[in-house]
């Protein structure tokens, strides 16, 4: 593959292309659904495929083949510079990329059991087993989900600063779904569990204890009632934390938001955005979490981003292109889909740090509020300044006391607003649940997390 | 040029021999041309190549599902390998009836425009920049971000009951972002557009509804937590419509019951006023086709009559299992077929039928409430309930629009939803895969933060 890449970037340089890169990659995966005890679908995948891009004076092409030979990969680098041309024609803005140190490596992400040596008939047991677990947890379990995915993917990235680097990464993930029914209403609930690295994560406790964790979760949510409307102090637990740390600030520290013009912290850097207590990180380095990487995909070394320090804004992720353009250094925070999208800033695993208040302190005093509880999902529009998400549970808190159990409350609030209102931080930091992030028509898999937090003024959506 | 019907045709050939009981292929080869605006600059212009084949292989009604990229016949028999391995391996399902016969496709006049696949990468960069110059057209204006898509596909299908058929696809997507700044306010506006074929009127219309909204955004307000009548806009409609009624009315979710709609077959769940189809067969929509996939006929149903439930969406999996016809609503993914994708049910072209108010009817006779245009969340489909973010939303004052509502969610039960739709819009567009009019609901929950 290093072959083929050396020939496409030179071809996109011969042709005039200032700036080339690539991601040749090679993919194989699994995907089990098991629904009510059966085997709903049973998947498997092999892709390969080279994309390409091409830069010119601001504006980029980008090609992409699934033909990996040196014919065809000449003439994506060709077809690239020629859209990065026709796209430079009409581009009203240029700037140059910073040139940088180029990287050569090779590397394996850690794994001690390749989910390929894994035979199908065991991976499918496990989710039989996952599914199975849930149903047998309680006689108002009516209907259940289990899911298993794995992938194994080998990444050539190269560059005209002279970059190749080689990864091969594994990843896995479990998940869980129980609807629960009793008396005419139906609760869901869900579990989940992933990491890079390999199958052994699937022998954990946390993973083979998913579907009861699913199932514990819809029984609780039938004696819930529909969460009231109106703003509320909300005690937020780890996963929601999270959840906050990713949607509410988190994608607003994104570079590209920033130089699009469409994100309420451009102009911020060193400015107050949050309460004192604050520090806001996104870490890709963290191993044995499924935001994990070591190298990006542009090829940057990743590295610890800490974008709010003690309530100032200090930093963004970068790519090599905002880093050229805002005269920063990159920091590795470049990731794409597969060979077929062009590498985009992405969070990795996203945090709040954790405070020195003990839980009673978080409880103190509040008359009136709300204790909300593992996240569903949640989307922010940078530009609106406004964000939602939505929890798994939450709590009526009356003087101080846990009380009456709700469901689907959706918290919103505004990016310049919410870390200010944030009273008290709690000391028991968790990484929570893997996810998957969309932007751009892209998803990237990442972790959220924090300590549990106390937020005054939230406005959360409700049906009574 | 591969023979696309002939390489699903001697692959599904190929699956029957490996031991396989039932079998459909899908080959497909797709291209997509695509230019992104940033801050109202061009930045980058995209062509992606996209062949491959899916193989779905069936063994004692288990399913196995392999794709691969490209048309490379060893690479399509070990696929073809591996699903038949995994359907061996899975559990058995009597409930799984057989795929769907052999029969005609439908005719649908615009599911390709010609043009289309003549089209370089500088007439979509011309494109991008016209619809950013509509976006853009004020000085108040700050930021643009747009992108303009066009797809073109090939989609073969066949099976192991004698269908073979394909058909060519063609899609024009695109997408704006207007940034407004006035003083210290900033707010933006967005829109968005698909069909089969290209049309300047939606790069207009997406542009200045962008901007427009951006612009009439800048001054906000908040609300009072209570109860108010919503004019929802055509976005919001076909944002949350497309989940609550697509979704709820997947038959698979409510041969589970996991859908709030089930047990509600023939009863009323909406307002008289309330008319909703499933229509793959209309002229250029992005959600139509001539069969679905797994090659069952395009026809046109009624989902909701009156507010009455007519019908659920099926495919031949659930179909089986209530010993009825699938109602052709198998996808293999969006406007341009994937071969990524596995069959699964959901609407074709979701349309609401039009009513007879005007969008200033329905702003003048709302006395107090709110205009939602946009809204991300989705339904909870097990309960039935809604609560979101009214994303861009404008607080309605005796009878005129006023300005934007910052920070404000609303909740209601779909049924509700539904049943007090009061006013419904005499225009429709296109949009999220949706055929929708605005409609009033006479009262939601909001959630405010005044």
């Amino acid at each position: 593959m290093e072959d083929l890449a050396e020939l496409a970037i030179g071809h996109a340089l011969k042709l005039g292309a200032e700036f080339a890169d690539l991601r040749i990659e090679s993919t194989t995966g699994t995907n089990i659904l098991i629904m009510d005890g059966k085997t709903r679908t049973l998947n498997s995948e092999l892709e390969a495929g080279c994309g390409i891009r091409a830069f010119v004076g601001g504006t980029w092409g980008f090609v992409a083949t699934s033909v990996l030979t040196k014919a065809s990969l000449r003439s994506a680098a060709a077809s690239a510079v020629k859209m990065a041309k026709a796209a430079r024609a009409k581009a009203k803005i240029q700037f140059e990329i910073e040139s940088a140190k180029a990287v050569i490596t090779t590397e394996e992400y850690k794994c001690k059991e390749k989910p390929a040596d894994v035979t199908t008939e065991e991976k499918l047991s496990f989710a039989l087993g996952l599914d199975g677990s849930a149903r047998s947890f309680d006689s108002r379990i009516g209907s259940t989900n289990a899911r298993y995915d794995d992938l194994e993917a080998e990444r050539v990235i190269a560059n005209s600063f002279g970059t190749m680097v080689r990864t091969k990464e594994r990843w896995v993930l479990a998940a869980c779904s129980a609807w629960s029914r009793s008396e005419g209403v139906t609760q869901r609930g869900h579990a989940s569990e992933g990491s890079v690295g390999g199958y052994e994560l699937m022998r954990t406790s946390g993973a083979l204890d998913l579907g009861k964790e699913a199932a514990a979760q819809a029984l609780r949510l039938l004696d819930s009632k529909p969460a009231p409307a109106g703003k509320f102090t909300c005690i937020l637990d780890n996963k929601m934390t999270g959840m906050l740390a990713h949607e509410a600030f988190g994608h607003a520290c994104e570079a590209d938001a920033i130089i699009a013009g469409a994100s309420v912290l451009e102009g911020k850097i060193g400015k107050k955005v949050a309460s004192e207590g604050i520090s806001l990180v996104d870490d890709p380095t963290i191993k044995d979490t499924f935001g994990f990487f070591s190298i990006d995909w542009e090829g940057v070394k990743a590295r610890k981003h800490v974008l709010v320090d003690h309530g100032i804004l200090v930093g963004l992720m970068h790519n090599i292109e905002s880093s050229s353009r805002l005269g920063q250094k990159p920091n590795g925070s470049a990731r794409s889909q597969g060979f077929n999208s062009p590498p985009i800033i992405r969070m990795s695993n996203t945090y709040i740090s954790a405070g020195d208040c003990k839980k009673d302190e978080l409880f103190d005093g509040l008359r009136r509020g709300l204790l909300i509880q593992g996240s569903q999902y949640g989307y922010v529009e940078p530009a609106k300044g406004q964000f939602m998400f939505k929890c798994d549970e939450a709590y009526e808190i009356k003087n101080g006391e846990v009380g009456q159990r709700y469901r689907d409350a959706s918290l919103s609030g505004v990016i310049l607003e919410v870390l200010n209102n944030v009273e008290r931080i709690e000391d028991d930091f968790v990484l929570g649940d893997p996810g998957y992030c969309g932007k751009g028509g892209q998803s990237a898999r990442t972790t959220d997390g924090g300590p549990h937090i106390r937020v005054a003024d939230m406005v959360v959506g409700g049906l009574t | 040029m591969v023979d696309m019907e002939g390489l699903a045709e001697t692959t599904v050939r190929y699956v029957m021999k490996l031991g396989a009981s039932a079998c459909d292929v899908l080959a497909a080869d797709s291209k997509f041309t695509s230019a992104e605006i940033e801050k109202g600059s061009m930045k980058q212009s995209s062509q992606i190549r996209d062949p491959g084949v899916g193989i779905r292989a069936f063994k004692n009604g288990c399913s196995g599902f392999s794709f691969c990229t490209g048309h490379d016949r060893k690479v399509i028999h070990k696929i073809a390998e591996l699903a038949v391995s995994q359907a061996r391996a899975g559990t058995p399902d009597p409930d799984f009836k057989g795929l769907p016969e052999k029969m005609k496709p439908a005719k649908v006049v615009g599911l390709f425009e010609r043009r289309i696949p003549e089209l370089e990468a500088d007439d979509v960069v011309e494109m991008a920049i016209s619809l950013s110059d509509y976006a853009g057209d004020d000085k108040r204006i700050t930021s643009v971000n747009a992108g303009v898509t066009i797809g073109e596909g090939t989609s073969a299908l066949a099976n192991s009951n004698g269908f073979v058929s394909s058909q060519r696809m063609t899609s024009f997507e695109l997408s704006a972002e207007a940034v407004a700044r006035e003083g210290s306010e900033m707010f933006s506006g967005v829109d968005a557009g698909a069909s089969r074929k290209l049309s300047t009127e939606m790069i207009e219309r997406a542009g200045t509804n962008a901007r427009d909204h951006a612009i009439m955004g800048l001054k906000g307000t908040k609300l009072e937590t209570g109860d108010y009548p919503v004019v929802m806009d055509p976005l919001a409609v076909a944002f949350v419509f497309g989940m609550a009624i697509g979704g709820g009315v997947n038959a698979e979710s409510v041969q589970r019951k996991r859908s709030y709609l089930t047990g509600q077959l023939g009863k009323k769940i909406g307002s008289e006023k309330l008319t909703v189809y499933d229509d793959p067969t209309i002229d250029w929509a992005t959600g139509s086709y001539s069969f679905d996939g797994e090659g069952v006929r395009a026809s046109k149903k009624t989902i909701i009559g009156r507010g009455r439930l007519e019908t659920y969406l099926y495919d031949s999996l659930a179909a089986g299992k209530d010993s009825r016809p699938s109602t052709g609503n198998a996808s293999r993914g969006g406007s341009i077929w994937s071969f990524r994708r596995i069959p699964s049910i959901s609407p074709s072209n979701l349309v609401v039928r039009r009513g007879d108010s005007s969008m200033d009817e329905m702003i003048s006779e709302t006395r107090h409430g709110v205009y939602l245009r946009l809204t991300y969340d989705y339904p909870n489909l097990a309960t039935g309930e809604f609560s979101g973010l009214m994303m861009e939303s404008f607080k309605i004052e005796r009878g005129e629009l006023g300005p934007s509502v910052r920070q404000a969610t609303m909740g209601v039960h779909l049924v509700d939803m539904f049943s007090r739709v009061d006013m419904v819009g005499n225009k429709v567009r296109d949009v999220f895969g949706v055929r929708t009019p605005a409609l009033r609901i006479s009262r939601a929950r909001i959630g405010g933060s005044s």
